[in-house]
């Protein structure tokens, strides 16, 4: 003795009511799956470690309390361009004129 | 495409372009994953009319290729490099090897046996 297919659908449609789930009989695809999905853009965005206290900010906090770090890395960074440039071996200066109109002077 | 990128460096580890690009991309999509996934619903929901799906498809289709997840790649955070990156340590194999051996990886020994 089978039951007949209305009979089950009625069930199911009951069954969707009482635990307020979508009644879809026939999988027509709705995309609710899409709607499901968790947002993976902070975790993504994560990724690289992001800058945090520099050497400036500490000096800046405690200028006014009259202390002050050095800040030998960036130190170093300075006394090696300089020396560079007193060798002639710095970076060009920047053009006055933007690199589209060469003609115009 | 440096209108994807921050006005402000804000990046805390080895940064060269390609990092700083992946970087930016990483930001744009999280941006925009909320209007990408709502576009997705409308293409993948079948009982809406076609035209709007098309209109979708295609709205999806011309944002910025910045957005699109499948533009982020891993890359290593001491050197920058794309390859061989663990992903549990975000280092390329080579940069984990050092790192373990000094010591700086928590829970990380050289087995020995």
């Amino acid at each position: 003795m089978s039951v007949p297919r209305a009979r089950l659908l009625d069930l199911v449609k009951a069954q969707c009511q009482l635990f307020s789930t979508t009644f879809n009989p026939e999988g027509v695809r709705t995309g609710n799956k899409i709607l499901r999905q968790r947002l993976r853009g902070p975790a993504l965005a994560a990724y690289y470690p992001r800058k945090m206290v520099t050497i400036r900010d500490l000096q800046a906090e405690f200028a006014p309390l009259g202390l002050w770090t050095e800040d030998e890395k960036g130190d170093d960074r300075l006394d090696y361009i300089a020396a560079r440039k007193a060798r002639g071996k710095g970076t060009p200066k920047k053009k006055s004129t933007p690199p589209g109109n060469k003609n115009k002077k | 495409m440096s209108m994807f990128r921050s006005k402000k460096f804000d990046l805390g580890c080895f940064a060269n372009i390609k990092v700083i690009r992946d970087h930016s991309k990483r930001k744009a999509f999280e941006a925009a994953e909320p209007e990408r996934q709502a576009l997705r619903y409308i293409i993948r929901n079948t009982t809406l009319p076609q035209r709007t799906r098309a209109v979708a498809q295609l709205q999806l289709t011309q944002m910025h290729c910045y957005t699109r997840p499948t533009q982020i790649r891993n890359r290593c955070i001491m050197g920058g490099k794309g390859r061989g990156v663990l992903r549990d340590f975000k280092m390329t194999r080579f940069n984990f090897r050092m790192q373990a051996v000094l010591g700086n990886i928590p829970g990380v020994k050289k087995a020995s046996w």
